[in-house]
């Protein structure tokens, strides 16, 4: 009997005690939906929480300062530098060809006054952070609102939250200042001019985003090129007054490594190199292991529950095989062989854990949707950002396999039990 | 009649030395006791008894559907006593053809689907026993009726579905227990009529077991069983 045959018999088997099947696949069903609820909550859960993190950048990031390493600071999440060290191409070129190194991205921090349009916010100084534009995916960069400025952009900028409440508005209200302008000064020192030895490169620039990043510290994120002219002005007057200039080309370097477990090797071999670096390797393992026993946790339950229903399946099982005794004898009377009675059992019960592992995971996927925009709801309430729930492949493909596979495996017990009646089973009630 | 299904060369069956008992509560109830019987290549034997007397275990027993406790049965010059596992199934495939008193059709199959099952088990190529299906169906005269599940036939039309089935793989023998014992008068003749012809055209070896003196009257050998041995009837 080939397996197309066992499949008709044992669809014409499920169909003939339809009641029955449907009451099976639901139990399938309601444990696989529960098992992918869980999987996707707590997924979108680590998601979310090491987004907030990363800043929505690569986990295995690392922050490359222009300076020397402490040795006393070396495995320090957040290592506190040595003494100034200059950081420039050569620097970040020896990086990027260190093993597990996956990115480089130079990033140039630049001091300057700014003047918010409100006239009622006194001018404060802040630091704007030069990054490429056209990599940001390898930078812990998150756009909140609105957009980033244009790769090469010497006029736009995006601000982080920290800015909106430097004016004092409400940092779940990005929007509030997305299409704004801000004047933004990087100082010079002029010795010639006496009293007002200061001069600024004043630049009017339009707020197009908001952001939260962590490539350096600072509000307000601009072109690397936008970085570059006013760290080259700022560095033709020298030192002097409270401006400190620095030879360094760049500010500091993000390196990704290619995993969160090579962060650490790579930091050592950045430290050997001679710059001090800071990662939050430890604090996001720590976290991914609590999220894990979580994970666990949850699992546990899903598939305490698929036992449950895979017990359902085999005791439905059971009782068809005693209702079939003579249509088992009957198969075996016209030479059906052992194994063709039991392929017809278990293709039963795989297509029983099939259709429940569809059902499951879909009705999965909708109560993870409801609990999402539940959860959703009390954190906007809370001024918080939402969650996105994204379809996981993975566990989608995960509970209708597993909930095929363990239909299966309780199918196997009823199904042996066919297997070994007795042909004499086809006379028996003559 | 049944021309789709020439049967392979009919065989003689032979047996020596049967013995076959239950066990009950009371102790071993003894159906068969040392029983004899030739049945030539071709040859129709009609087995009756009273109730109990051993009839239908002697079919099962020939047919490969219970193994005996002691002697010989050997079918075109196999010892089926010896036969197990997937031999076994292969005997009661291809070298019998079984009709049950009970028809012994799945009723979550049509008429068509009860036939191509056995050529299925047979592993015949879909095509070749759908169009082999719809032959064996049409001469017992159920072209009209292969959609029908067998609770939407008679009992004779089911019972002669039955009989399709079991000619399916071409069988050597024939092996027929009590086939009209739960059929009326009308559907008894023709059923009856069904097996000769069969046995006719066919040349396979016949053996049927029955109460029914008209259908025992067509064999060419009558026997009975009584007391665990075989006589003539």
């Amino acid at each position: 009997m080939t397996w197309r045959d066992a499949l008709l018999l044992a669809a014409r088997g499920v169909s003939r005690r339809f009641g029955r099947a449907v009451l099976t696949v639901l139990a399938v069903g309601l444990a696989a939906a529960l098992l992918t609820a869980l999987l996707t909550i707590a997924t979108t859960a680590e998601t979310r929480v090491l987004n907030e993190l990363s800043k929505g950048g690569p986990l295995a990031g690392i922050r490359v300062s222009a300076a020397a390493p402490d040795p006393s600071q070396v495995d320090q999440d957040d290592a506190r530098p040595g003494p100034p060290r200059d950081l420039d191409a050569g620097a970040a070129r020896r990086i990027a060809a260190l093993p597990d190194v996956v990115s480089v991205v130079p990033v140039i921090a630049v001091h300057g006054f700014v003047i918010p349009p409100d006239p009622d916010v006194d001018p404060f100084l802040d630091t704007v952070v030069g990054v490429d534009l056209e990599r940001t995916a390898q930078l812990p960069i998150t756009v909140l609102e609105g957009r980033l400025p244009a790769p090469g952009a010497l006029t736009e900028m995006a601000v982080t939250q920290g800015y909106l409440e430097r004016l004092d508005l409400d940092p779940q209200e990005p929007e509030a200042v997305v299409g704004t302008e801000v004047e933004v000064a990087s100082a010079r020192f002029y010795p010639s001019l006496g009293d007002d030895e200061i001069r600024g490169r004043w630049t009017k620039a339009l707020i197009v985003g908001v952001v939260a990043q962590e490539a350096a510290p600072g509000q307000f994120l601009a072109s690397i090129e936008y970085a570059r002219l006013a760290q080259d002005w700022r560095a033709a007057g020298g030192s002097g007054g409270f401006i400190e200039v620095t030879t360094s080309a760049y500010s500091g370097l993000f390196v990704v490594a290619r995993g969160l477990d090579r962060v650490g090797p790579v930091r050592h071999q950045i430290t050997a190199i001679g710059y001090s670096t800071s990662a939050p390797e430890n604090l996001i393992a720590t976290v991914q292991r609590y999220l894990r026993v979580v994970e666990i946790v949850l699992s546990a339950i899903g598939a305490i529950a698929l036992v449950i229903a895979s017990l359902g399946i085999a005791s439905a099982l059971l009782a068809a095989i005693r209702e079939r005794r003579r249509e088992i004898g009957v198969l075996k009377a016209i030479g059906a062989r052992d194994r063709d009675v039991l392929r017809v059992f278990l293709v039963e019960a795989s297509v029983i854990g099939f259709l429940g592992g569809v059902v499951g995971t879909a009705i999965g996927w909708i109560i993870a949707r409801i609990v999402t925009s539940v959860v959703n709801g009390y954190l906007t309430a809370q001024g918080l950002i939402g969650v996105r729930l994204g379809l996981s492949v993975p566990i989608v493909t995960g509970g209708i396999v597993g909930s095929t596979l363990l239909a299966l495996l309780a199918g196997v017990l009823p199904a042996l039990r066919a297997a070994r009646l007795p042909a004499t089973e086809a006379v028996a009630g003559s | 009649m049944l021309e789709a299904s020439q049967p392979r060369e009919a065989v003689a069956i032979t047996v020596r030395a049967l013995r076959h008992h239950y066990r009950t509560p009371a102790g071993p109830l003894v159906v068969l006791d040392g029983l004899d019987l030739d049945v030539p290549a071709g040859g129709y034997v009609a087995v009756s008894g009273q109730s109990g007397a051993g009839k239908s275990t002697l079919l099962s027993i020939l047919g490969g559907l219970e193994r005996p406790k002691a002697g010989d049965v050997i079918v075109g010059g196999v010892n089926v006593a010896g036969l197990k596992g997937d031999e076994l199934a292969a005997y009661r495939r291809s070298t019998v053809g079984f009709v049950f008193q009970h028809f012994g059709l799945l009723d979550t199959l049509s008429a068509r689907e009860n036939v191509e099952l056995a050529c299925a088990l047979a592993r015949v190529p879909r095509q070749r026993r759908r169009a082999r299906a719809g032959d064996l169906l049409a001469a017992v005269g159920l072209q009209e009726r292969t959609a029908h599940r067998p609770t939407q036939l008679s009992g004779g039309e089911r019972q002669r579905v039955a009989i399709a089935r079991a000619m399916a793989n071409r069988p050597s023998v024939l092996l027929a227990d009590e086939p009209t014992g739960n059929l009326d008068e009308d559907s008894t003749e023709r059923v009856a009529a069904l097996l000769e012809s069969i046995h006719r055209d066919h040349a396979c070896t016949l053996v049927v077991v029955t109460h029914n003196r008209r259908l025992a009257a067509r064999a060419s050998v009558r026997l009975a069983l009584r007391d665990g041995k075989l006589v003539a009837a």
